[in-house]
């Protein structure tokens, strides 16, 4: 609240009552859609002094707020107020529509059941459609690429698995694919051995093999990745209400970006971000090794995961740091040894004493396929973008670009990585201060995690702009933090403008860049369904009264997006440019991923400030106080750092407590919390 | 279909009042079509699961209608129901001749190749997407016609279930938008038709069906309700006088659909030709696969019954040797009974007959919409029960009408789930592909979820005394061996395996309507091989038939006991 920051400490404790009360009521008026009641509302508290002070404490705050409440919004809203508001029934998508009729009927016990059940109709249906490289001999596509490793793991012996053969799709993923594979492989060849037969089953097109192809990416990602979704909505939208974490499910759930890649083009992402979703849930449990030894079975999976690796490695350094000397190393040795551990352990067919250690040389030589170019096919990253006007790989050799690639990368990723270490450093000091018991800090989750999403998601979009070798297909890994962060904000989309709409261009735009890929594939089909039903679901509507810059833009890019299919349905490319589309495809799609990868710093550098910026030390003698002289009953919550629900802020709840992710807005809390941070 | 969207704007006016929340919500701009929110959500989810469904199997039901556009494009009128290039010949009444002719025009400005007569079995992907789109689009026809159904409806909340269930129905699904045929169309004809009855329009009504009745001639199983109901209730007044100028009305408007659906083919002397391509007597008993229907569970017993003669327990029994035969060919053809007395088609015509009578008098009796809706349903299930050669398809004339009456009270409602599970189970052998089963079983599931979920708690009674709490308990122990039963149907191949999966995949030319899909070719296979391949269609059909007859039984005594 705004005028609450300008009251004394005293004031502050005195004043608490009342103004709490005052804050639920606009908080009841605000969930009655009228929105803006507080902009409007008199100062409740002694008016704001003018001048210096309020700007030297509070001009990123207030600016900060001026985002949230949207002041364009107010003047528009404030003399419709005569009009009813849009009703229950218009407000949300299908999503939430559907989620409120389950709870009607008495069915909500299954909701969670029958959407899961829905999204494996969804998933099955899309792989009825052809597949990567259906059809086309000799060489396929990435179908034929894992049904090979399939046969080639459960022939050959494990040494071999990295050197048979690497002309005809060699084994390119670190070693527990190579397990996975040789697990469904095993089963394949007993239901049918023909499937998997060495040499002679390469590019075998039979129904048969190919449902059961199907059917392990349908198995591994029941079992790994809807799982780590369901634990996702419990961990991280735990103080929201049940409809609230279904609904985050079910967008999540639906995904079409990774549906469309992992059954229609097939590919066995699901597992990989799986892993890594349940490494990040884990963290927000506190059960830091847990989630290391998950994050390091990702890596382990696809080698693609380290693009997630600056942020999950800052994060814990930063709880290590947040824990103190003694803790926070007892941690890090922790940390560091289940970490090796379970590196050995993947590795461990390609070591002493099972292997000469050169052996290990052949797998990692196929992981980090340095030798290949800059980038290939056409791909909506720097790279690829810039090329139309810097031929990159006339001017420079390949040794400059692998350099001038990676330290692009780590200057995208440092923000992200220094904002996690810093965070955990100031509120360490902040937590001595306080006299907080280790105990205390070590079970309690860590305060900066609210900022892991948004780190993950710098993290990995500048690897996905800036790094060597990247794939259209690996925008899944930037779009998993940005749909967590959207299915957060969803619920809600009229007070969480800047995520929602951030998260819908960014998800629509990824599938959009990948249509030159799936129109190779046949899944132009798939491509407009499952983009319409998740739009749908979502109840997005880019279209309806833009306010915000975010907002026009949308419109832009989703214009150009619809002039550039209608453009490739109706006129071929002249002969001169062949990829003219795809081109223009990318110049369209990258600057929307260098936006959001900009909004991802800007997001995090915000959150950042909230955690550990101005006044806060101030704040926790506020609170302290309150909480000493327990003059209100404001529920458990008193220690630590407080929900600030108007600007999304998380609480670093006392252990035990479920936490709400800092992104999204607790809808059941009234922000009466509010005051007492900003005080000072 | 500028007649469809108007029909739906008119059904989304009627979906308003049952919203108690937001009674005064004006119209917001962005809404489309007029519909309302949820109207809107199941439009865009049918769609777009239809449109996932493009790829899958689908059964020469499509070549059959492929031809259709073929022959009614290529050819001039004089020689639709004569041409024999295809073996698919034209085997509907005419309306349907004049939808593939009109379909046919936009399907060659896409790809000429469609519309070639000599271009058999083609399956590039412009005709599939065309034509499944064709489905998608005509089925428009049923979600107004069930979005209508909503406005004065006594329960206008159970109604939205309602309709919702029908336009979502596996049925449709699986028939249409897999295995190809048009029945959301026809269906939407006929709902419309039923629509009218209710809102007292009857004239209309009775036009409407006799429009149906041209599109496809199986909707004739229906036509005894809707004769005597428009006869007593329309053109005679209740004293029982005749109404001369409501007759002569209802008469020339039946005459006129004839008219112009037969009036061509009568002027060029073709009646007799087009009648026996309708008509085709020359099938046997039972179809392919056993429709779950009496001649089922009679088959069934007869085949028991000659295994207990083969080992020797019953002495005393005359075998018919062409029985014999029969049951080594597999369930292919015609069947003989080797024990049972044979059936023929006068048999089953008298049975039927003889069902339907007792249901009109009753509905001649009490001609209210009610009685009529009932009395249809039995009608149509009167025939699927005991007819000639019924395929497990026209299950969908007793499932869509039941539906409508599902919330009647609480035995209505039983009795529709019975028939719906049963009925929608029965269909599934339609897809034997391994790649479908998962979606015709998961739809399934999920639709019986969210319609009986609502439905049954809306009309729940407890069973009143002894003998229905044992009913009440069979039924449900009933209910709850479909999933043991679909276990069983999807191990057993696997134990049993002796070639890879879907090899049946070749169709067998038995058919002139459609291809036998479930049956590997006839009587290659040895008659111990063919028993275990033919056991699990054999479980299905008989256990659908145990419950379709039950829920038949069933909606029988409703009727009957009805006041």
């Amino acid at each position: 609240m705004r005028t609450q920051p300008f009251l004394s400490q005293k004031q502050t404790v005195q004043r608490y009552s009342p103004p709490s009360r005052a804050a639920r009521t606009i908080s009841t008026l605000r969930k009655a859609g009228i929105g803006s009641i507080r902009r409007s509302s008199p100062p409740r508290g002694p008016a704001p002094p003018s001048g210096q002070r309020l700007k030297a404490s509070n001009s990123f705050r207030s600016l900060y707020d001026q985002e949230q409440t949207n002041p364009r919004r107010s003047s528009i809203m404030f003399p419709q107020r005569a009009q009813p508001p849009v009703g229950p029934r218009d407000e949300g998508g299908m999503g939430k529509r559907w989620v409120r009729w389950m709870h009607k009927q008495g069915l909500k016990r299954f909701v969670v059941l029958s959407s899961v059940l829905a999204a494996v109709w969804v998933k099955w249906a899309v792989g009825l459609g052809s597949y990567s490289g259906q059809g086309t001999p000799p060489m396929f596509g990435d179908y034929e690429a894992q049904r090979h490793w399939l046969e080639l793991t459960i022939h050959l012996p494990v040494r071999q698995w990295y050197t048979y053969d690497l002309q005809y799709w060699g084994l390119d993923y670190p070693p527990l694919t190579a397990y996975v594979s040789w697990l469904c492989g095993i089963v394949g060849s007993w239901i049918d051995p023909s499937w998997f037969a060495l040499a002679s089953s390469r590019g075998i097109e039979t129904p048969g093999s190919k449902i059961y192809m199907r059917a392990t990416v349908l198995a591994f990602d029941t079992l790994i990745y809807v799982p780590a979704l369901i634990f996702f909505a419990r961990a991280w939208q735990g103080t929201r209400s049940i409809r609230t974490q279904e609904l985050v499910l079910l967008v999540l759930l639906f995904h079409p970006a990774l549906a469309l890649i992992d059954f229609g083009h097939f590919q066995y992402n699901s597992v990989m971000l799986g892993l890594t979703l349940l490494a990040i849930n884990f963290f927000s449990t506190g059960h830091d090794l847990l989630g290391a030894v998950c994050f390091v079975l990702s890596l382990g999976f696809k080698q693609m995961a380290l693009y997630y690796a600056p942020a999950i490695g800052s994060y814990l350094l930063g709880k290590c740091l947040y824990l103190g000397s003694t803790k926070g190393s007892q941690l890090f040795i922790r940390l560091a040894l289940v970490t090796s551990a379970t590196f050995l352990v993947l590795f461990l067919p390609f070591l002493p004493p099972f292997a000469p250690l050169s052996a290990i040389r052949d797998p990692i030589a196929r992981i980090f396929p340095f030798a290949r170019g800059l980038f290939e096919d056409k791909v909506a990253n720097f790279w690829c973008a810039s090329d139309v006007l810097v031929k990159w790989r006339r001017w420079a050799s390949r040794g400059i670009l692998v350099q001038l690639s990676a330290g692009l990368t780590a200057l995208g990723f440092l923000p992200a990585a220094a904002g996690l270490i810093s965070a955990g450093w100031k509120l360490r000091k902040r937590a001595q201060t306080a006299q907080e018991t280790d105990k205390e800090k070590e079970d309690a989750a860590t305060p900066m995690l609210p900022l892991l999403p948004y780190a993950l998601l710098t993290s990995s979009m500048s690897f996905f702009l800036f790094s060597f070798q990247v794939h259209e297909k690996t925008i899944l890994l930037p779009l998993l933090p940005m749909t967590l962060i959207l299915a957060g904000a969803a619920s809600a989309p009229g007070t969480h403008t800047s995520a929602y709409n951030m998260g819908m261009l960014v998800n629509n735009v990824a599938v959009f860049s990948m249509w030159p890929l799936l129109k190779r594939d046949g899944l132009s089909l798939q491509y407009v369904a499952l983009t319409v039903f998740w739009n749908h679901l979502l109840g997005y509507n880019p279209f309806q009264k833009p306010r915000t810059f975010l907002q026009y833009l949308s419109i832009a890019v989703y214009g150009a997006c619809a002039i550039l299919h209608l453009l490739e349905l109706m006129i071929t490319p002249p002969s001169r440019l062949p990829d003219i589309y795809p081109v223009l495809n990318v110049l369209i799609s990258t600057p929307v991923f260098v936006f959001a990868w900009l909004w991802s710093i800007k997001r995090g550098v915000e959150v950042g400030w909230a955690l550990g910026g101005i006044g806060a030390s101030s704040s926790r003698h506020a609170d302290h106080k309150i909480s000493a002289s327990s003059t209100v009953a404001n529920g458990p919550s008193s220690t630590g750092i407080k929900e600030n629900s108007d600007s999304g802020i998380p609480a670093g709840a006392k252990p035990g407590t479920r936490r709400s992710l800092g992104f999204a807005d607790s809808k059941r809390r009234a922000p009466f919390r509010t005051g007492s941070v900003e005080a000072s | 279909m500028s007649k469809v969207v108007q029909e739906k704007s008119d059904g989304a006016q009627a979906s308003t009042p049952d919203e108690k929340h937001d009674e005064p919500t004006p119209p917001s701009p962005t809404s489309w079509l007029g519909l309302d929110p949820t109207a809107r959500d199941i439009l865009v989810v049918s769609t777009c699961l239809k449109l996932l469904l493009f790829p899958a199997y689908r059964s020469t039901d499509f070549e059959v209608h492929r031809n259709w556009l073929a022959i009614t494009h290529s050819l001039p009128i004089s020689k639709w129901y004569y041409d024999t290039t295809s073996e698919w010949t034209l085997d509907y009444p005419p309306f349907f001749a004049y939808f593939e002719k009109l379909l046919s025009i936009p399907a060659y400005l896409i790809d000429p190749k469609i519309v070639n007569l000599q271009n058999l079995n083609y399956d590039s992907w412009s005709v599939i997407a065309y034509q499944r789109t064709t489905v998608i689009l005509t089925e428009l026809v049923l979600g107004a016609a069930v979005l209508r159904f909503i406005r004065g409806a006594p329960n206008p909340t159970t109604q939205r279930i309602i309709s919702a269930s029908l336009f979502l129905h596996p049925g449709f699904l699986i028939i249409d938008h897999i295995h190809f045929q048009y029945n959301g169309f026809m269906f939407g004809i006929l709902l419309w038709s039923i629509l009218m009855a209710r809102n007292d329009n009857k004239l209309a009504s009775g036009f409407l069906f006799a429009v149906l009745l041209n599109f496809k001639h199986i909707y004739m199983y229906l036509a005894p309700a809707y004769f005597i109901y428009l006869l007593r209730s329309f053109c005679l007044s209740p004293s029982g006088a005749l109404l001369p100028s409501r007759f002569i009305s209802l008469a020339n408007a039946v005459i006129i659909a004839f008219l112009a659906s037969l009036g061509p083919f009568l002027l060029m002397g073709q009646l007799p030709q087009l009648l026996s391509r309708l008509f085709p007597f020359t099938r046997g008993l039972n179809h392919a696969y056993w429709a779950p229907n009496v001649w089922a569970l009679v088959t069934a017993a007869d085949r028991v019954l000659l295994r207990l003669a083969r080992i020797g327990q019953i002495g005393a029994i005359s075998l018919n040797e062409a029985g014999l035969a029969s049951t080594s060919r597999g369930l292919v053809g015609d069947t003989v009974f080797a024990v049972l007395p044979t059936v023929k088609p006068i048999h089953t015509f008298a049975i039927t007959i003889a069902f339907q009578v007792i249901y009109l008098t009753k509905l001649w009796k009490t001609p209210t919409y009610k009685s009529f809706l009932t009395a249809l349903t039995l009608c149509g299930y009167t025939s699927f029960m005991f007819g000639w050669h019924v395929h497990e398809k026209a299950i969908l004339l007793v499932l869509v009408p039941l539906s409508l009456l599902a919330t009647e009270n609480h035995a209505y409602f039983r009795t529709f789930m019975l028939a719906s599970i049963a009925g929608v189970y029965s269909l599934f052998p339609l897809l034997f592909t391994p790649a479908e089963s998962l979606i015709k079983l998961v739809y399934s599931v999920l639709w019986a979820f969210f319609v009986f979920g609502p439905l049954h708690k809306r009309v729940y009674e407890f069973p009143r005394s002894l003998p229905f709490v044992v009913i009440d308990f069979l039924e449900k122990l009933y209910m709850a061996g479909f999933p043991l039963l679909h276990l069983f149907m999807t191990t057993l191949p696997l134990v049993t395996r002796s070639g890879p999966l879907a090899t049946s995949a070749t169709c067998v030319a038995s058919d002139n309507l459609s291809c036998p899909e479930t049956g590997p070719s006839a009587g290659t296979t040895k008659t111990g091989t063919s028993a275990l391949e033919f056991l699990p269609l054999m479980m299905t059909s008989v256990y659908c038939a145990i419950g379709l007859v039950w829920a038949f039984l069933r909606l029988s005594v409703l009727y009957m006991k009805q006041h």
